[in-house]
């Protein structure tokens, strides 16, 4: 899947959720889901700068496609970390760097998505694109 | 009938809808909301009367200048201080703190002199200390802090010397609501030291009748928007015999008696601390809200907040699995820091915002004692003259909701 048809999926499932509560409950289930991530791996150099809870993002290469595993010490912070690692998974390096998908203009996430929070989303998102930035550099 | 009973209808954001919900606001220890007579006066200045003040020999400057200076009076009398004189005017808390580090250690202070400060200080309180005790080779001390949170004064008193020049403590914990005894403190420095005492009021001043008189102390800073006031202006109150020895950390602008091309002469206080444009429709509409909480009576809003607080101990203690801090001491402010073990307080926060109720997350710039206490984050309850006991029901309710879904 593109990168834009998984946005497209996850928007889907998002606008099933009537209000900011039931989203923050699917992220807490996203969150609660994604337990692969090894404690050894929570490391100041992959920690994402800027979030109000300590969020990690490990980026790995294989087969010349980024994946990402992500983990954070809060669940909400989590759940949007796990969302967003899935959707630039298993994409080439190029593709990462050349989408301009806006996930904050694509989804409706609360004050968790509010463009104009200098942290959080923002801060995962550039990371994953600084990572991918200098597997092409 | 309560003059609070209403008071609601003051403060237009409470006609917002929050995610569905009633805006539950908790959170005025980090800002205040304001009621229609501050953001009307600013309004009005702004449309029939702004021009700059101290300047211009014209109607409108005059009548600025002459409002601009008659909320120092209104200090004057909100603070008991002897002069209007002693009233002035900065940006806020953190800016009245660096200047007085600045002016202070400029002044008095030398190499191997020290600054006692305590271990719940706000940032505010301690990074101006140590950007000053680097520059002139200071050190600094910070009092210990008991386990129910009060100060410890023994250590207080064990730390002062003839080498302590400034003790700045907090006049009201932003994290616990505890109040030092600011006259135990006061004699306690004066006995065992020359220093000067700077109480941080910033969490104090909008919530309990201050009498700097009374008190006894050196300086009291504070801003204007935790107390109903707009953003940007706040005040320092000092002794007249100290403001006069102290020298301006800013030049330019109306601070100045005479200009040459190499030296100038300083007017008299206070306008010799405030440089440049002051934010004069800021000080006047900060003067607004001097007048709103005078005509409640300052003793009605300790009232208020020592119900309300009695009501907040009584619910929020008690609930399954979330752990309070707060003073233990029979008075004490209206905030109440929490954390619920395992759960984090950045998701406890955000699921609170989903009731409509707005509290803080984080450190609350007091991160030393969130270190110390062994905690990353806490959520903070802070309420103000507009909460009532349904705020704290809703909180309560909220809270046990959040944590459900958390676990």
């Amino acid at each position: 899947m593109s990168i834009r048809e998984k946005v497209d999926e996850y928007k889907k499932i998002l606008d099933i959720f009537p209000n900011d509560q039931e989203k923050y409950q699917y992220l807490i289930e996203k969150a609660k889901e994604n337990d692969s991530f090894p404690s050894e791996l929570r490391l100041d150099n992959f920690k994402v700068n800027g979030c109000q809870s300590q969020v990690w993002l490990v980026p790995e290469e294989k087969d010349e496609k980024l994946f990402f595993n992500s983990d954070s010490d809060a669940l909400i912070a989590k759940g949007l970390v796990t969302l967003i690692a899935s959707i630039y998974s298993d994409e080439k390096a190029e593709d990462i760097v050349s989408n301009e998908i806006d996930l904050m203009e694509e989804f409706e996430l609360g004050v968790i998505l509010s463009p104009a929070r200098r942290n959080g989303a923002y801060s995962m998102l550039k990371t994953i694109k600084e990572y991918a930035k200098k597997l092409i550099t | 009938m309560s003059k609070f009973k209403n008071i609601k209808k003051d403060f237009p954001i409470f006609e917002r809808d929050i995610n569905g919900n009633k805006l539950t606001y908790l959170d005025s220890g980090a800002t205040s909301q304001k009621p229609n007579s501050v953001i009307d006066k600013m309004t009005e200045i702004y449309k029939f009367n702004n021009a700059n003040v101290h300047r211009g020999t014209y109607v409108l400057s005059a009548e600025t200048t002459q409002e601009y200076e008659s909320v120092r009076t209104k200090f004057q009398s909100f603070l008991n201080a002897s002069e209007s004189d002693e009233i002035i005017f900065t940006k806020g808390t953190t800016e009245a703190l660096n200047f007085l580090a600045n002016s202070i250690a400029n002044k008095f202070m030398g190499e191997g002199d020290e600054i006692i400060l305590s271990e719940i200080e706000h940032h505010a309180n301690i990074i101006p200390w140590q950007m000053v005790a680097e520059k002139y080779k200071l050190s600094i001390k910070y009092v210990k802090v008991n386990e129910d949170f009060s100060l410890d004064l023994d250590d207080l008193s064990s730390k002062l010397s003839s080498k302590t020049k400034v003790v700045s403590i907090v006049g009201e914990s932003n994290l616990s609501g505890m109040l030092p005894d600011i006259k135990e403190i006061n004699n306690l420095v004066r006995a065992n030291s020359e220093a000067l005492l700077i109480i941080d009021g910033a969490q104090l001043v909008p919530h309990r009748k201050v009498d700097v008189q009374d008190l006894g102390i050196d300086f009291l800073v504070f801003s204007g928007h935790k107390m109903l006031g707009p953003t940007g202006i706040g005040v320092v109150w000092g002794k007249k015999e100290l403001l006069n020895s102290l020298d301006p950390v800013y030049g330019g602008g109306d601070m100045i008696e005479e200009v040459h091309y190499d030296k100038a002469t300083w007017a008299p206080v206070p306008h010799k601390f405030e440089a440049g444009t002051p934010p004069y429709v800021e000080a006047i509409g900060l003067g607004a809200a001097v007048d709103y909480l005078q005509d409640l009576g300052m003793s009605e809003v300790e009232k208020h907040s020592d119900e309300l607080r009695e009501y907040g101990r009584k619910v929020l203690l008690d609930i399954d699995g979330v752990n309070v801090i707060h003073s233990q001491e029979t008075i004490a402010g209206c905030t109440f820091g929490m954390y619920v073990d395992g759960v984090h307080a950045a998701d406890l926060s955000l699921m609170l915002d989903t009731h409509g109720v707005a509290v803080r997350a984080g450190h609350h710039c007091v991160q030393p004692f969130h270190r110390k206490l062994g905690i990353d984050a806490t959520i903070r309850s802070t309420a103000y003259i507009y909460n009532d006991k349904e705020d704290i029901d809703t909180l309560k309710s909220a809270l046990i909701s959040s944590v459900e879904m958390l676990r």
